[in-house]
């Protein structure tokens, strides 16, 4: 890796607006924060968050069925939204109320998490749900969805707390965000409640394209309202690691260049793309996973321990990791960085196209769906550790892994033993089987003085047997809360843009790769395997 | 839960319960009405041992373990006597089941172990519960009912345990003669006490903690002049003063625990079946009172919880109701309504309730600090007016 470092965007003059806003929302966030009511010490599992309106964009896409309103419906059945709540539905076709709960009430039957579904529930949240067309390029629309959010905080007690969910194709992020500038929904007036913002990813295509975005974002909200969604730091295990880090004291000693030798991190699908060819082919692996969900575990395995666990003392630290990745030039894209794109093969016992042979799939495609890096970061914990990612698709199983190699012992004292004890290793599996392996060297039982390797392992379902919940209503439910911390902050997206763009680049300005280069059901290209052998390493088998 | 994976036949003694489990674990393969094989491993949570009198309670406390998920106990072991007075002796029957996360997903196995305890025996449960605690897990002591705190079995119970499990809400008479006793012998031990009628009133907590969540309403949590709670009394007046009310007194005790209040007068009964008591926040004095009123809601339910302060000459009167189904909060500002807003609160079950006793923090400190708390505030009730001397008219069970 080149030892150049991400370049830091600079920081812009603020207007005298901006200040304005950062010192009342300073004062804002001083006055507000429940932790300074004593009696809510104690009471964060039970904590409802204020009466509000959930405005969900998109509400007829796919993403509102599958996740976004299932998730709502089981927080509701739990008791975890307040009484005083209404669900906007907002999206282009034309529906009645009776409709789309009709239509709707089928996806959560199909894609709830607990089933049957709970009649008496569905009917209350059901009450609360309306629908509204609107197209998002139009004045008019908006200014109806203003004027019914009024009459919404009368009718249903929302109290003028609006959180915007846009569930919508990325493109039309910032002309909803502008609309809902233009009608003054951004504006959070002293008592007239709280506004914010959720966006899904991507955020941006690029550095250039991600900086554009915030610029165009933060015209309308301050940073504090908006949420940028990571479904992946919502999943149980990813929370679980900030725990296992930072409230367990016997693996900080450890978790540094003296005694880890390399960090794997690896996000392997089984599936090929489905029906998103279209969608996929403007991505590829390196912006739909490297450069939100692998940079994030990574972030979260190398970060200092944060101050507390405020949402920016947490991404302050996360950032200050992105910053200090060595960003990659020409030559060392090409030495450090593998892409890849399955062939046919046959995965989980049936025949696989390959991805050209999908459909909206160019049939001469160079879009990648693996990559695979070696990547370090340049601080005082991690110099000279290599942090191995690879992501990618139409790999032989579904599997999401960080894996911490320790250094071997410095004097092999075993050497009689028939068995060759391997390193330790920590490996934190966050799907499909969620837990945490140790594994370590123990005796053969026996007369001579043999040795193994074994394993330790933690499975959530030995110590919990209660389902996880969703990413989705983990992260719903934080940002009615308040609480961005496991949402990214505009400086992390850009800092992350920053790591991954010149790998776009670089790419982009290399001859055309002999693409496909893996089968699918293999486990990427041969050059991923290369990456590490040259090091003397290699891939764990998951 | 899936079925049974293994129930064999009565055994008699602690080492036959031994070998019978060394027994079930050894052989991991289990089998199930499919008639498919599946290797099951145990769970590693905790171990619940029950302290039912009877067995109708013992029964019911069964049903109840085998609905939870969550943290399923890993071993759970179910003590109720036949007859205090016959031959010494045990007949206990084991129960394993597979517990699972999800539909479809792998399950783990957990254990019930009924034991009833005959003649002399049931005065040495601490012999039969110790050996059969699975090694270097928690010990959670689930005692229904009328729990014997300050008694040979609770000096021979309680060290043995890390968590306390009760009902308060369940005790006899009102109640605070436990409550007083509980607060006393957890005192200075490391067991932290789980008590229903406490967990039920989460929601009513997240309630009364929105009161003060405005920010400029935020100076009258140190303003405090007068807590009163309405309770659901067993009669008008509630004359007899029988109606347990230690929910109501948790109100009191969380609210002045949280607020650094102390304790001038302790509890007393007036003649008209109210109890009042005086605290102290900072340099002023906080009126409290429990007033017994008509309501559809269960016996020693909290009806009304209302919160009276002022500062500065202007009056905040935070005013939290029971709704149905729902917990309803009014807020006024020196006459002006300020805050308005409903609470869903489902009345939580058995299950429910249990679930959170062995799920919640091993460091339970505001639980903690309001036992501490309810112990001081009913500390020495003065001698009883009217009828309250009839509090003491318990309902025993018999043994174990």
């Amino acid at each position: 890796m080149s030892p150049t470092r991400a370049p830091v965007p600079p920081v812009p003059a603020r207007t005298a607006r901006q200040l304005r806003e950062a010192t009342s929302s300073a004062r804002r966030r001083h006055r507000a924060d429940p932790d300074l009511n004593p009696l809510r010490k104690g009471l964060r599992l039970e904590r409802v968050p204020d009466p509000c309106c959930f405005v969900l964009f998109g509400a007829t896409g796919d993403l509102a069925h599958r996740k976004v309103i299932p998730a709502i419906y089981q927080l509701w059945r739990t008791n975890l939204l307040p009484a005083e709540f209404s669900l906007v539905a907002v999206a282009r076709r034309p529906y009645t109320d009776e409709a789309f709960v009709a239509e709707i009430r089928a996806s959560v039957e199909a894609n709830s998490r607990v089933r049957p579904i709970d009649e008496g529930a569905w009917a209350e949240l059901a009450k609360r749900i309306t629908y509204q067309q609107l197209d998002f390029g139009g004045d008019a629309g908006f200014d109806r969805l203003s004027e019914r959010l009024d009459a919404l905080d009368e009718e249903r007690g929302t109290a003028g707390n609006r959180l915007f969910y846009l569930a919508t194709q990325p493109s039309q992020v910032t002309e909803i965000v502008h609309q809902l500038g233009r009608v003054g929904l951004d504006h959070e007036l002293r008592g007239a409640g709280w506004r914010r913002v959720v966006i899904e990813k991507p955020f941006g295509r690029d550095y250039e394209s991600a900086r554009r975005l915030n610029h165009e974002v933060a015209k309308v909200f301050r940073e504090s309202q908006v949420y940028r969604i990571d479904h992946y730091l919502g999943k149980e295990t990813v929370r679980n690691l900030l725990v296992f880090r930072f409230g367990n004291g016997i693996f900080e000693p450890v978790w540094n260049r003296s005694y880890v030798d390399h960090v794997q991190i690896t996000v392997a699908e089984s599936l090929g793309v489905e029906s998103r060819g279209a969608f996929y082919e403007e991505t590829g692996a390196s912006r739909d996973i490297l450069q939100n969900h692998l940079l994030q575990l990574m972030t979260l395995v190398a970060m200092e321990p944060p101050s507390s666990f405020h949402a920016d003392a947490l991404r302050d630290q996360k950032l200050q990791v992105l910053r200090a990745i060595t960003t990659p030039d020409t030559e060392h894209v090409r030495h450090d960085v593998v892409r890849g794109q399955y062939g046919p093969g046959w995965v989980e016992g049936a025949a696989a196209a390959g991805y050209r042979e999908e459909p909206e799939v160019d049939p001469e495609s160079e879009t990648e769906t693996y990559v695979a890096g070696r990547f370090t970061i340049d601080d005082w914990r991690w110099s000279g550790v290599p942090f191995y990612l690879r992501a990618g698709k139409r790999l032989p199983k579904r599997a999401t892994e960080i894996a911490i190699q320790f250094k071997e012992v410095p004097l092999p004292l075993f050497r009689e033993s028939t068995g060759d004890p391997a390193a330790n290793v920590l490996a934190m599996r966050i799907q499909p089987d969620e837990g945490i392996m140790l594994r370590f060297a123990a005796k053969v039982p026996g007369l001579g003085l043999d040795v193994r390797t074994v394993n330790m392992d933690f499975d959530y379902g030995t110590s919990f047997a209660v389902d996880s919940p969703d990413a989705y209503e983990t992260l719903i439910l934080d940002a009615l809360l308040g609480d961005a911390s496991l949402f990214t902050r505009a400086d992390e997206v850009e800092a992350a843009w920053a790591v991954v763009t010149p790998i776009i680049e670089g790419w982009a300005a290399m001859p055309a790769p002999r693409f496909p280069n893996y089968a699918a059901g293999a486990w990427g290209p041969e050059a991923a395997d290369e990456l590490l052998e040259r090091d003397g390493r290699r891939w764990r088998r998951i | 839960m899936a079925p049974d994976l293994r129930q064999p036949g009565v055994v008699h003694s602690v080492p036959e319960i031994e070998r019978a489990l060394a027994h079930i674990w050894a052989d991991t393969v289990t089998h199930r009405g499919d008639g498919e094989h599946h290797v099951a491993a145990r769970s590693s949570v905790l171990n619940l041992v029950v302290v039912a009198g009877r067995r109708e309670t013992a029964e019911s406390c069964a049903a109840i373990i085998e609905a939870t998920a969550g943290r399923h106990p890993s071993r759970s072991l179910i003590l109720s006597a036949l007859d205090a007075e016959g031959r010494p002796g045990l007949d206990a029957t084991i129960r394993t089941v597979s517990v699972a996360p999800a539909a479809g997903s792998a399950g783990t196995g957990a254990e019930t172990i009924y034991v009833t305890v005959h003649g002399q025996t049931s005065h040495h449960l601490a012999s039969i519960i110790v050996p059969l605690l699975v090694h270097d897990l928690p010990v959670a002591l689930w005692w229904p009912r009328d729990p014997q705190f300050v008694s040979h079995r609770g000096d021979r119970l309680l060290p043995i345990a890390d968590r306390l499990i009760v009902d308060g809400s369940s005790w006899s008479g009102d109640g605070l003669d436990r409550l007083r006793e509980m607060a006393r012998v957890v005192q200075g031990r490391r067991l932290v006490v789980a008590d229903f009628a406490l967990l039920r009133q989460a929601r009513w907590r997240e309630a009364l903690a929105s009161v003060y969540d405005l920010p400029d309403l935020r100076p009258h949590l140190r303003a405090i002049r007068s807590i009163t709670v309405e309770f659901a009394a067993r009669e008008e007046g509630d004359p007899a003063g029988l109606t347990n009310i230690v929910r109501p007194v948790y109100h009191v005790a969380w609210l002045a625990s949280r607020l650094g209040m102390s304790v001038i007068e302790p509890m007393r009964t007036l003649t008209d079946g109210r109890r009042n008591a005086t605290l102290r926040q900072g340099d002023h004095a906080v009126a409290v009172e429990w007033r017994p009123v008509c309501s559809d809601l269960g016996e020693g339910s909290t009806v009304r919880v209302e919160i009276v302060s002022r500062l500065a000459g202007a009056e905040l009167v935070g005013d939290v109701a029971a709704g149905d189904c729902s917990v309803e909060v009014a807020v006024h500002d020196k006459g002006r309504e300020r805050v308005r807003r409903t609470y869903l609160a489902p009345r939580l079950g058995d299950v429910d309730l249990l679930e959170r006793a062995l799920e919640d923090s091993a460091s339970d400190s505001v639980a903690a600090e309001a036992l501490a708390m309810a112990g001081r505030l009913v500390a020495a009730e003065p001698t009883p007016r009217g009828a309250v001397a009839r509090n003491h008219r318990l309902t025993q069970e018999p043994g174990p």
